[in-house]
């Protein structure tokens, strides 16, 4: 079995292809601009290094025995759950219901089960931020949608 | 003899409001770096948002401020816990944690503080003679020394953290890839925009930071949960004895000097310089046996080093706009969104912000001293904080800090997605770092070769007559191939 980084090489090196077709589709240079750098070159140039390099990652991984990695822990995919629906959540709910419910939801997730500081957590983190941001620098949150829609 | 540019930093040296500043970004920056997980650059990526809100002296002053304790304020749990509260105290817990376990954890932190304060004052002096005869050489410096200059700074990505060097250049022009999204300055044409009117202007250099160094290290920190640390009862902390400082200031010595030189290289920062230093206190002590075991030399190294590397960092940061370290591209990044560009001509138009940041960093290095012998027993007690109540809050920092400098949700989406990506590719062994030195360095890269090229009439051989030019490229190229060659030697002996 060969090292991770071969994989990771072709994957990056078709990524490079990708993003590479991408920049076929960039609009023209106007005429009066055409004496300048293209838009395009920089990118590509940016791709062929990092395509060169993955090519070089390919050939070490080949001359590497596979590596094993510790397995992706349960509390991993779950937290990176809880802050995709948090980010879904601002829309919806604000910001100050969200980071409550991030307060309540993220330690309870991660094996704390003493409630009187988690009540502590998800009254201090909204309140703190209002306090801090909103009234001494004036930072506007997103209130949501649904109370938006309630006001 | 008097200090260079110190009249330019007594306003600032003066000012209560910039010395409470100091102050807090120093107790702030020993209480972060005390928390394993939470490093200097992470704390500074955080805070960047929120300094915006100040003037650029009292911002920059807080964050390198910050810089200078967080890197210190990783040796009290690398000591007390054997858990580095970040990568450059990795090599202070080797012998720190020894002795700690031996009952002299209070000595262990004297040690460590003093070596600490000593490493980035003698940077900060080194700093404030360097920086400006640097800056008065870039005066030089036309667009084509500049991009390969930038060349330069990347290349030695190369060899930040030596077992994957190929990854970390991966990393870089993956910043610089970053750095093309949005509207080309020069043709107006947009450049993966994807028709979102958010990303005409760019990805936001902050929200990719704040995702790569904080979100990352969230779910990072995820995957090792309910890992118990045990931490060692902590007498007073005291500052040496006089023997003991007879013992390690050739260690201090010998180290602040290759922290403050390991620091001005582009992009090597103080994990490297920590790592040097032990090895370099090892190879010269006495009692090189005694290392692993509790040795004071073995802690003394690493905190000059790392610490004097805080000071080496900034001179290239400041005087040529090519960040010496992680977190000083941060810092870069705060001069460059407060409307600033660091290089020569900062030099004569803002010498009061350089001198007080410069005069910041003394400060700070002198204030962590004092925090740290008398607040390391505090400290120890806040590294015990549990991670399920500490990283709830710095989600909330992360999502205010993201969202507030736009007050853009797109932004929220780019640091998750940022947080989210970076994990994978930490996964498999891609640092943040040079991703965060690409974006920081892709206008400037972009820009200089743009305008070379128009200089040359769109000719790649008119850097050829560039003396300057050649020398980086050169330097770039040692840079990339030092590492295979050194591989390839290698084999061939062992052979």
């Amino acid at each position: 079995m060969r090292h991770q980084d071969s994989l990771i090489g072709v994957c990056l090196i078709a990524f490079c292809a990708f993003v590479l077709w991408l920049t076929t589709g960039f609009d023209e240079v106007p005429a009066m601009l055409s004496q300048n750098v293209p838009p395009t070159f920089f990118p590509r140039l940016v791709l062929a290094i990092i395509a060169a390099l993955s090519a070089v990652l390919v050939l070490k991984g080949l001359r590497k025995e596979r590596q094993r990695h510790e397995r992706i822990e349960r509390s991993v995919f779950v937290t990176a759950a809880i802050i995709a629906v948090a980010g879904v959540l601002l829309s919806f709910v604000g910001t100050f219901v969200t980071l409550c419910l991030v307060a309540i939801v993220l330690p309870l997730a991660w094996g704390e089960r003493r409630k009187h500081l988690i009540g502590a957590l998800a009254l201090g983190v909204p309140v703190g931020v209002y306090v801090v941001f909103t009234l001494a620098l004036g930072v506007r949150f997103p209130a949501g949608r649904l109370f938006e829609a309630m006001l | 003899m008097a200090l260079p540019g110190f009249e330019y930093a007594l306003p600032v040296l003066t000012d209560p409001f910039v010395i409470g500043l100091i102050v807090v970004g120093t107790i702030a920056g020993v209480l972060v770096g005390a928390l394993p997980g939470l490093s200097s650059s992470m704390a500074v990526a955080l805070l960047l948002p929120f300094s915006l809100y100040l003037d650029p002296i009292p911002a920059i002053a807080l964050l390198s401020a910050l810089y200078c304790a967080g890197t210190f304020g990783g040796s009290i749990t690398a000591i007390l816990i054997n858990a580095p509260g970040a990568p450059p105290a990795a090599a202070t817990a080797f012998d720190g944690y020894p002795l700690a376990v031996k009952g002299e954890a209070g000595r262990a932190l004297g040690i460590s503080a003093v070596a600490s304060a000593s490493g980035g004052i003698f940077s900060v002096l080194v700093l404030l003679f360097a920086a400006p005869l640097l800056a008065r050489m870039a005066y030089s410096f036309g667009p084509p020394e500049y991009f390969a200059l930038a060349v330069f700074g990347l290349s030695m990505l190369s060899s930040i953290s030596g077992e994957q060097p190929v990854k970390n250049l991966i990393g870089g022009c993956f910043g610089l890839l970053i750095a093309t999204v949005g509207v080309d300055l020069t043709t107006g044409i947009e450049r993966f925009t994807f028709g979102v009117p958010e990303l005409y202007d760019g990805i936001h250099f902050i929200p990719v930071l704040i995702g790569l160094f904080a979100v990352t290290e969230l779910l990072s920190q995820a995957q090792i949960l309910g890992q118990e640390k045990i931490s060692v009862t902590v007498s007073a902390v005291k500052l040496p004895s006089w023997a003991d400082f007879k013992r390690v200031k050739n260690s201090i010595l010998r180290s602040s000097a290759i922290g403050t030189f390991i620091g001005v290289l582009p992009a090597e920062g103080s994990t490297m310089a920590a790592m040097i230093g032990y090895n370099e206190a090892k190879r010269w002590s006495d009692k090189p046996e005694e290392f692993g075991t509790g040795s004071i030399e073995g802690i003394a190294g690493p905190e000059a080093a790392n610490n004097a590397a805080t000071g080496g960092s900034m001179v290239p940061t400041l005087a040529l706009g090519i960040p010496g370290s992680a977190t000083a591209a941060v810092i870069l990044g705060g001069l460059q969104v407060q409307g600033l560009r660091p290089g020569p001509y900062l030099f004569e138009e803002q010498p009061g912000l350089l001198y007080g940041i410069f005069f910041a960093m003394l400060l700070s290095n002198l204030l962590f001293l004092g925090v740290g012998l008398i607040g390391a027993k505090v400290f120890s007690r806040i590294s015990l904080v549990p991670a399920t109540l500490l990283w709830p809050t710095v989600f909330a920092l992360c999502f205010v800090g993201a969202y507030g400098l736009e007050q853009s949700l797109i932004d929220v989406w780019v640091m998750l997605a940022a947080g989210l990506i970076g994990f994978g590719l930490k996964r498999y062994g891609f640092s943040p770092a040079p991703i965060i030195m690409g974006l920081v360095l892709g206008g400037l890269v972009e820009t200089s070769l743009a305008q070379s090229m128009i200089i040359f009439d769109q000719q790649w051989t008119g850097f050829l007559e560039r003396p300057i030019s050649l020398v980086f490229f050169a330097l770039a190229l040692i840079s990339v191939l030092n590492a295979p060659v050194r591989g390839f030697i290698r084999r061939r002996r062992s052979r």
